[in-house]
């Protein structure tokens, strides 16, 4: 990676959006879309040490429904990087046991007045109920099925530093579809982008009508990935199951797991993804995870809180 | 309520009497509750005008009030016996059929008898309770069929619920066979209308399986899991012989299957309810869960077959599948929200706008919604003409305005900002005045 000319260059604006909340990459256009990515390819760069604090006295509260450890570490980062304050509010499922609703449970932290709400909950829609009834801005970081919008922005980061670009290129998305926020997020966000996306999952996990999304889509992982520049790989979601999609694990590997013959039907340097956490031995074979001139999940973690960082400070800005 | 005790005199209304085929201008007089004058307006009137209060009733209907079909008593926080029958008068819903599916449920005979000593006061017939077809609408055990019937069970459901056992289901349509009580169901394949059930876990389907299902992340509800229900059950009616009805048909293949039913004698009828020929999925777009509803909302073209198998009388009925809740239960993310809306004060309007979509008669139009329900039930329809007790409603059907959730009493409504056409103006029940904005006319 190219850091050393980067760094002499003019930093790019603050990221324009057209909304003070980042409920979904759905309705996104291109040129938001792109100035995130830009400024959180300058924050990438930069020594966090030299960072200018610009948002002293912002409070932000983490407010997680459902566990999370990377998206939660990885927006306080990026909040405390820009000096605002980040408070974590994890609602166990007792406080939802004792008969608060949610929004009684938002209400209540809105009193608080903070600036920005970042919410993951498990049910599809719910940042969009917290931006009806709230004044705050609010950061969607994963709602249900639905989507997961800051995931999608660093994994087109990751693949934009990496290959150079995003336009033109065949990108698979592989896995369970059906139950994966991040692959929605991904799909709206790479197509906007012009990007070929192909929709990899078994007949059981792929969601209907997909195609109309705009995307191709394959019940074959060696049809799918033929030539592609990317693959990005989802966790099997055990947890969003019934337990009737796929007959064993054994047998999901065999036919979707990727390994290094599989990814010979793909672009000769063609990179790997994961949003993590990653299942290995059923989504992808260990040793391809761990090697590192393939695999990017190393890369798209570091990449999380730039882009993190660019979006709360957007937010921030559209607040204004 | 009595507003007036002048006799009243409506000048040139239009009489839509659909148990007679009868649709003509006419001049009505009512003394005492009693229709003590009725004929054609082309008659001279062999009366003095002042002694009557004098109302000019040029093109507005004059029918039978509303029998819903199918309405669930939710005594939530906001609705109750008292205001259900308020908004219904209001609305020109002169009859209900209350569905079981309430606490404590109505599946058992001293529950019905309850509920019609609480409900019918001074003996006006207003509330008619279907019996549950199983022991807690839970599928399994058939209930007290025989003993519900005897203290005035119309018919039997598990609505909400589906009866999915085929052969729970093969009993009790016997055993309402012998009753000569009709069975509605409300079909949808529990396993189907969800992402699969295995042990334990059920993950139940939201809305509609589809492109929009896709793009909001919901759990999607394929459209098959109604017909499939349907067909089996077609075979089931055959077999018994019982008279099975289906309730809130809302795709495009159910309108198919039950449209050859009928073709082929079974003894079969069905409904829909006004936001399956109104609405489609894409409503659902912002997570708004007014529009949450069972059976979801489905696509444009189920809407339309929905709207056509009105008007070629494949379904029979219209009714406002009236399912009251409480805000409370509504402002929460979709998957937790309940399911249901009001719709008996929006029912007549509803109804009425569909007259603008074809060149259907009014009077086939009313017919679902007056003549049909009664019929399904055996409940006798009143008379309209002389010296028989006023039972009717009044309302203006071209009057256009608005939906307004805020000037509803019952919630939520999917229908909010809405236009409509057709408000109702009078009802009278028994010979009573029970609601009377005439004046306004």
């Amino acid at each position: 990676m190219n850091k050393f000319h980067k760094i002499n260059k003019t930093p790019p604006p603050i990221a324009t959006l057209n909304s003070k909340n980042l409920l979904s990459i759905e309705g996104m256009n291109k040129l938001e879309i792109n100035s995130l990515l830009d400024r959180a390819d300058y924050f990438a760069d930069l020594d966090p040490l030299k960072i200018i604090k610009t948002l002293n006295g912002y409070v932000i509260l983490n407010v997680f429904f459902e566990n999370s450890t990377r998206t939660r570490v990885s927006f306080e980062l990026a909040g405390r990087r820009l000096g605002a304050e980040v408070i974590n509010i994890s609602v166990d499922k007792s406080s939802i046991k004792k008969g608060e609703s949610l929004l009684d449970t938002a209400n209540t932290l809105s009193a608080m007045k903070p600036n920005l709400l970042i919410v993951r909950h498990p049910e599809s829609g719910a940042p969009k109920l917290f931006s009806d009834y709230l004044n705050c801005s609010i950061v969607n970081a994963g709602d249900g099925r639905h989507e997961h919008p800051t995931q999608a922005l660093l994994d087109a980061l990751t693949i934009r530093r990496r290959l150079g670009r995003i336009e033109g290129l065949k990108i698979a998305i592989c896995g369970d579809i059906l139950n994966s926020r991040v692959a929605r997020s991904n799909i709206h966000l790479l197509t906007t982008l012009g990007v070929e996306v192909r929709c990899i999952a078994p007949p059981t996990l792929m969601p209907k009508s997909l195609e109309n999304l705009g995307v191709n889509c394959f019940n074959s992982l060696k049809d799918g990935i033929n030539n592609v520049n990317a693959i990005m790989l989802l966790r099997l979601q055990n947890e969003r199951m019934s337990g009737t999609e796929s007959p064993s694990k054994r047998e999901y590997y065999r036919f979707y797991g990727l390994d290094e013959e599989k990814l010979r039907m793909a672009h000769h340097d063609a990179v790997i993804m994961h949003p993590g956490p990653m299942n290995r031995g059923v989504e992808i074979a260990s040793s391809l995870a761990d090697n590192e001139d393939r695999s990017l999940i190393k890369t798209q973690v570091e990449i999380g809180v730039a882009i993190r960082m660019a979006t709360i400070e957007a937010v921030y800005n559209a607040q204004k | 309520m009595h507003k007036n005790n002048n006799p009243i005199l409506l000048k040139n209304i239009r009489v839509i009497d659909t148990s007679q085929n009868l649709d003509q201008e006419m001049n009505i007089t009512v003394n005492n509750g009693i229709i003590s004058y009725f004929e054609n307006s082309e008659k001279n009137l062999p009366l003095n005008e002042n002694d009557f209060r004098s109302i000019n009733c040029k093109d507005k209907i004059l029918s039978h009030g509303i029998f819903d079909l199918r309405v669930y008593l939710n005594e939530t926080n906001n609705e109750n016996v008292s205001i259900l029958k308020n908004a219904a008068i209001n609305s020109g819903v002169l009859k209900m059929g209350i569905l079981p599916f309430q606490k404590p449920l109505l599946d058992n005979p001293i529950m019905i008898e309850h509920l019609i000593e609480k409900t019918n006061f001074n003996n006006d017939k207003f509330f008619y309770p279907y019996g549950g077809a199983t022991k807690e609408l839970k599928g399994n055990e058939i209930a007290e069929l025989g003993l519900m019937a005897e203290v005035g069970a119309i018919g039997f459901t598990d609505a909400p619920n589906c009866i999915q056992d085929s052969l729970v289901m093969r009993r009790i349509m016997s055993y309402a066979k012998m009753l000569e009580k009709p069975i509605l169901q409300n079909p949808e394949d529990k396993s189907l209308a969800g992402l699969a059930a295995s042990n334990s876990t059920t993950i139940q389907g939201e809305m509609n399986e589809g492109e929009v299902s896709t793009r909001l992340g919901l759990v999607g509800i394929p459209s098959c899991a109604e017909v499939i229900i349907v067909e089996r059950d077609l075979r089931l009616a055959e077999l018994t012989g019982v008279h099975y009805h289906v309730s809130n048909v809302s795709t495009k293949e159910t309108v198919e299957v039950i449209k050859r039913a009928k073709l082929n004698g079974i003894k079969i009828t069905c409904d829909t309810s006004p936001p399956y020929f109104s609405l489609n999925e894409l409503e659902l777009s912002t997570y708004d869960t007014s529009f949450k509803l069972s059976p979801p909302l489905r696509n444009e073209e189920d809407r339309i077959a929905i709207q056509n198998a009105i008007f070629d009388d494949t379904i029979d009925i219209i009714t406002s599948d009236h399912k009251p809740m409480s805000n409370d239960a509504k402002i929460l993310p979709f998957t937790s929200a309940s399911t249901g809306a009001s719709g008996i004060e929006t029912l007549l309007p509803l109804t009425l706008n569909l007259l603008n979509k074809s060149d259907v008669s009014i009077m086939n139009i009313l017919k679902k919604i007056t003549l049909n329900p009664s019929k399904l039930l055996k409940v006798e329809i009143p008379k309209i003409k002389s010296n028989e007790k006023a039972n009717f409603i009044i309302f203006d059907p071209n009057e256009q305005y608005l939906i307004n959730k805020d000037s509803l009493q019952t919630s939520p409504t999917p229908f909010h900002g809405r236009p409509v056409q057709g408000k109702n103006y009078m009802s009278m029940m028994n010979g009573k005045v029970v609601f009377d904005n005439i004046d306004l006319l």
